[in-house]
């Protein structure tokens, strides 16, 4: 017995158009905000949202239950290609890195502040990364939301390099076992 | 070595903040780590549990509008390639078998097949019958709503209120059949289907203060009935938000659908 979400990707992976239509309905408003969140420009997002369940569909069929749910395998996607768009932004324009303080507040609300900016907003405060300490919490959006490397995180926080893989490490444990409850 | 620097890696290595080099170095670990593997599972899944407990929020609607054309357009997808190169390379496979044991491989191998086949029938005809037993119980639902309408609709003290679009779906539509002491019904169409995880809630909104008014899914055309139950006094406006599954006290998400005052 799968959940609805495996039985989706399993008829995805037959071919079934409607499954996927109906796992898009299902995952795509949740995914959007992150992507969103990261890449900062609603075309880019829809670029990136449309190639993340795009590679869905053509993968389906490598999907496997016993490495993680559905929900991790698109989430994890999604986050890996809005990190991979905003890098390859940064090197196209060579421009100075965007400050990040900036991704982890989101999109300000004086640009718009439409349903998916205010969204992006309350996560940051709210939910289970709002229950870690602020320093934990600190490293953990630097690398989800910003895309840095624990060394560049070091150096941003002006923290050794120690601190930071023990605070990602404590962060993350402290996240796994609030979803174990 | 002891295991203590791959539990630090391994943090780093769920949120892709390992540099280059540490991270080749660690999935060369990772192959080999079933501890590793575990952690980074767990990891990833509370990452992701993160992210879905944010609000939602309904993506352009052209994406999925693009994605379906590409979909349509996907001749030859993956599965299907995949699907050919193993039906050859069994053809090959039992070709060599049968030059060696005659016939006689052969003969098992399409058994096997048939009884492969007669096992999928079997699956389909009870996916089948579990598929008409849901929808005959919707048509019931259904029908005993359509009932309930009508016979608000016969007493002259019933009004009916429409409700806009609002906020991600501009381009929603409701109805909604009142009667003041027998309460009501709210019908919906053209709203997208809740994310997993969240449901459309219904609220009666009495001098700037929303009651709530229970919590319904859309079918997978949009629609939906949902009653209103009575005993809330004269209401000034109906609005419905997107809100997580369980439902609210007070309205939090974006309200989707609103009656104009």
């Amino acid at each position: 017995m799968g959940t609805m979400g495996e039985e989706l990707v399993r008829r995805m992976a037959a071919g079934d158009g409607d499954a996927f239509a109906r796992f898009y309905d299902r995952y795509s408003p949740l995914v959007y905000p992150l992507i969103l969140r990261i890449v900062r420009d609603r075309t880019d997002a829809a670029d990136v949202l449309q190639d993340v369940f795009w590679e869905t569909w053509r993968s389906a069929t490598t999907y496997d239950p016993a490495r993680g749910t559905p929900e991790a395998w698109v989430v994890t996607r999604a986050r890996t290609r809005a990190i991979d768009r905003v890098r390859s932004v940064r090197r196209r324009s060579e421009t100075f890195v965007a400050p990040l303080d900036e991704a982890i507040a989101a999109a300000p609300s004086e640009t718009g502040g439409d349903a998916a900016d205010r969204a992006s907003d309350r996560s940051v405060v709210t939910g289970a990364l709002g229950r870690l300490p602020g320093p934990q919490r600190e490293v953990l959006e630097l690398a989800y939301y910003g895309g840095l490397t624990q060394t560049e995180i070091a150096e941003r926080i002006k923290q050794p390099l120690g601190t930071v893989k023990t605070r990602m490490r404590l962060g993350l444990e402290r996240l796994r076992e609030m979803m174990k409850r | 070595m002891s295991h203590e620097t791959f539990d630090d890696q391994v943090a780093a290595y769920a949120l892709d903040a390992l540099d280059a080099g540490e991270r080749a170095a660690f999935e060369a670990h990772l192959a080999g780590c079933t501890r590793c593997e575990s952690t980074l599972r767990e990891s990833r899944e509370a990452l992701a549990a993160v992210v879905l407990e944010g609000p939602a929020a309904v993506p352009p609607p052209d994406v999925k509008a693009a994605l379906m054309r590409r979909v349509a357009g996907d001749a030859t997808p993956v599965h299907r390639r995949t699907d050919t190169r193993r039906l050859w390379l069994r053809g090959v496979l039992v070709a060599a078998a049968a030059m060696v044991v005659g016939g006689f491989l052969t003969g098992m191998f399409v058994a096997a097949r048939y009884e492969a086949e007669l096992g999928r029938v079997a699956r389909e005809t009870s996916r089948l019958r579990e598929d008409l037993a849901r929808q005959e119980a919707a048509l019931q639902t259904r029908v005993a709503a359509y009932q309930a309408i009508v016979d608000l609709l016969r007493d002259p003290a019933t009004r009916v209120i429409a409700m806009r679009g609002a906020g991600p779906s501009p381009t929603a539509e409701g109805r909604v059949v009142w009667h003041e002491t027998a309460g009501g019904q709210v019908l919906v169409a053209k709203l997208p289907p809740a994310p997993a995880g969240k449901a459309y809630e219904m609220w009666t909104i009495a001098g700037g203060k929303p009651t709530a008014a229970g919590v319904f899914q859309v079918d997978e055309s949009g629609q939906a009935i949902h009653r209103v139950p009575p005993g809330r006094g004269p209401v000034d406006v109906f609005a419905i938000t997107l809100e997580p599954a369980p439902g609210v006290p007070a309205p939090t998400g974006p309200i989707v659908l609103a009656s104009t005052k």
